[in-house]
């Protein structure tokens, strides 16, 4: 067997060829900022607070999709291949990220460190069919950012990632995220005096999980891209919400209905997306405030 | 003197077979030892050249040897695989950045890497046509593997599957090359690479299949259960992945328990390298760490024992033809008395007679010496390009 190895390698070496790869020094890294691509918007925005001008961060999702069930096309891909860091929400989120070819070394799942205390949906669709047994499909809760605190470890995840990249920089990352997590700190702050409340309420979408754990909302959530009025009329039977989540304004005959059953729509922007205007941390206080508002009356 | 080199050259034209015979002896004797010293250097050269771009090689536990020759390579047997989160705790310690390899799959004989983009910017290699692989079930070629097969970007090569006569094993998955590599004549030339995640969904831990939710697939499920449907074999697996039904395309349980063969870690600097090679010293560790550059260089050593030996024979079986030699141009001395003699009788000076047989001698040997070196000089041009020709047959 040895020697069979050792001809192998006698006849492959003849095969050869000049290559020479050098791993790039530190001292040799670009002086241009760090190219950092994210997967959602609320990472984009962390990122670009903790690293300034040291990062030149790009979340390429059309604005007007939710980049959750976005699939990016194959020139996307190939800039994000090209990235220095690719940030992840972890947490099942973005599934496109699962069947895409992205570079092993520069990705970080920046919720990597609580994964276990990832919301499971319980009501998930779970199959078998042959030898591989039974399994099941997207069943974790996404929006991991809702709960500022779990930002905030993201933030920390970000910043870490910033640091090995350039750790010359330390100093500025360090007082990036210092900024930062304060800035989240008081939103945590905000809003658990502002959502202290036993109200029951609905959303029109399971995406406020953390949020409703982290404030100990009494929430539950119907599937509104399918036909959930049936589903709406059984959960308030049990459950006599008064306040409705909804990620956009509904249709207006949604809406119309919505009211007849007595329901209040709130927007609550999980701002997964960036902002037509404002930035993350100004979307949560609208949120914040209008779903304070809605509890006042 | 013009005269007796002519005489001399007469002598030997005349008898052919036995010049030949000659001068074949010498010229062998004289490049085997030379030529294979070039041949083993330039091996040598391109060992170590591929080694010493690869720092550091991660793997399951056993043959150092195997490891580095499948991760560099792409032969050997397939060695044992370890898990994928070994990949992601070297990534994880900040010593190295990381490239994984599962290196296990073929098609048509030509071996299926999978590996990550880095890969290629590692190995310096460049895209001749098409683009790199960012979806699943993309390839990208090496040129000499779309040469072999004929094909172009767009086409499409399908992967072989290890067990013939195992139906419930792999389904053979049809991937779309998107991309061929420019000739880098290294052993990249004869691979066919694809994204890590393309290889589990080769061996089946990563598949596509009908929605079970889906009224199409009604015929292939067994029961449900609120959210539990049990679907029989009959549904339909996806053997190709296309921009329709590449949402379909899932992995079941932690990637980091899946397959992989090897870790290729670069680490900036020595002191990096030092304190990850010192996490893998540990005798309980599952996971070996090798050096390319060191495990080459120890078989490099043992090519060259084996190579002395090659030499010693050479040199006895020289020193053996040689003597023949001398022994063929004593009897032949013996054989052409009569001829001398004449020479003598029509006036020749014995240091004419001497010349000439000497000439005849030096004639051969120099003929020798010269072909041998050009076989050397033609070793030394088209040596690799020969044992590339010789193993592709």
């Amino acid at each position: 067997m040895r020697l069979a190895l050792l001809m192998m390698a006698a006849l492959m070496a003849a095969c050869g060829s000049s290559e020479e790869v050098a791993d790039v020094a530190p001292s040799e890294r670009a002086k241009a900022p760090l190219r950092v691509y994210t997967v959602s918007y609320p990472l984009a925005y962390f990122a670009e607070r903790i690293g300034g001008a040291a990062v030149d961060v790009t979340f390429p999702a059309p604005a007007e999709i939710d980049p959750a069930s976005w699939r990016p096309g194959a020139e996307t891909i190939e800039a994000y291949q090209k990235a220095d860091l690719i940030l992840l929400n972890g947490a099942n989120y973005a599934k496109w990220v699962e069947r895409v070819s992205l570079p092993a070394s520069t990705l970080v799942d920046t919720s990597e460190s609580f994964q276990d205390d990832y919301i499971i949906i319980e009501d998930a669709v779970v199959h078998s069919h042959g030898p591989e047994g039974e399994h099941s499909h997207g069943q974790t809760a996404v929006t991991t950012w809702l709960d500022p605190r779990q930002a905030v470890t993201q933030a920390r995840a970000i910043q870490g990632a910033l640091l090995a990249a350039r750790p010359e920089q330390g100093t500025d990352f360090e007082e990036g995220l210092a900024a930062l997590e304060k800035d989240l700190e008081a939103l945590d702050a905000r809003m658990e005096e502002a959502l202290g409340s036993d109200a029951p309420f609905v959303a029109s979408h399971p995406v406020y999980q953390y949020l409703a754990r982290r404030y100990g909302l009494d929430l539950h959530a119907v599937d509104f891209d399918g036909d959930a009025w049936h589903d709406l009329e059984h959960l308030l039977e049990d459950h006599p919400a008064k306040v409705m989540l909804w990620k956009l304004d509904p249709p207006a005959d949604t809406a119309s209905r919505l009211r007849d059953m007595g329901l209040e729509i709130v927007i609550f922007d999980p701002c997964a997306n960036r902002p037509a205007a404002g930035d993350y941390l100004s979307v949560m206080e609208e949120n914040m405030a209008r779903l304070q508002s809605a509890l006042s009356r | 003197m013009k005269q007796t080199l002519y005489l001399a050259w007469r002598y030997l034209a005349f008898h052919r077979l036995k010049t030949f015979i000659l001068l074949t002896s010498i010229t062998l004797i004289l490049y085997l030892p030379v030529g294979l010293r070039v041949l083993v250097n330039q091996s040598s050269q391109q060992l170590t050249r591929r080694a010493d771009a690869t720092p550091l090689v991660v793997g399951s536990k056993g043959s150092p040897l195997e490891l580095v020759l499948n991760t560099l390579y792409f032969r050997s047997d397939f060695p044992e695989p370890m898990r994928y989160s070994e990949a992601q705790k070297v990534r994880d310690s900040g010593l190295a950045r990381i490239v994984p390899m599962y290196v296990r799959y073929h098609s048509r004989g030509h071996p299926i890497v999978g590996t990550s983009v880095d890969y290629f910017d590692r190995r310096e290699l460049a895209v001749q046509t098409g683009r790199l692989f960012t979806f699943v079930g993309e390839c990208v070629l090496g040129a000499r593997v779309a040469e072999a097969l004929g094909v172009h970007v767009g086409d499409a090569v399908i992967s072989s599957p290890e067990n013939l006569f195992d139906l419930a094993g792999e389904y053979p998955l049809k991937m779309t090359i998107v991309g061929i590599l420019a000739q880098a004549d290294s052993p990249d030339d004869d691979a066919i690479f694809v994204d890590i995640k393309t290889t589990w969904i080769i061996e089946g831990i990563g598949h596509g299949h009908q929605d079970v939710a889906d009224g199409e697939a009604a015929g292939a499920v067994l029961s449900r259960d609120g959210n539990r449907v049990v679907a029989n074999a009959s549904i339909v697996k996806y053997n190709e992945i296309t921009e329709d039904n590449l949402d379909e395309f899932h992995f079941h349980g932690d990637l980091s328990d899946y397959p992989i063969t090897a870790v290729v870690a670069f680490p900036p600097d020595q002191k990096s390298s030092a304190l990850l090679q010192g996490r893998y010293e540990n005798a309980d560790e599952r996971a070996q760490i090798a050096r390319p550059s060191e495990v080459m260089a120890e078989l490099l050593d043992t090519i060259l024992t084996i190579e002395s030996f090659v030499l010693a024979g050479a040199v006895i079986v020289g020193i053996a033809t040689l003597a023949s030699a001398s022994l063929v141009f004593m009897l032949s001395l013996r054989l052409r008395r009569r001829e001398m003699e004449t020479l003598f009788k029509i006036g020749g000076s014995r240091a004419n007679v001497g010349a000439l047989m000497a000439s005849e001698m030096v004639f051969v040997l120099v003929t020798g010496i010269v072909l041998a070196a050009g076989l050397t000089f033609l070793t030394s041009q088209f040596g690799a390009a020969l044992v590339r020709a010789l193993i592709r047959m």
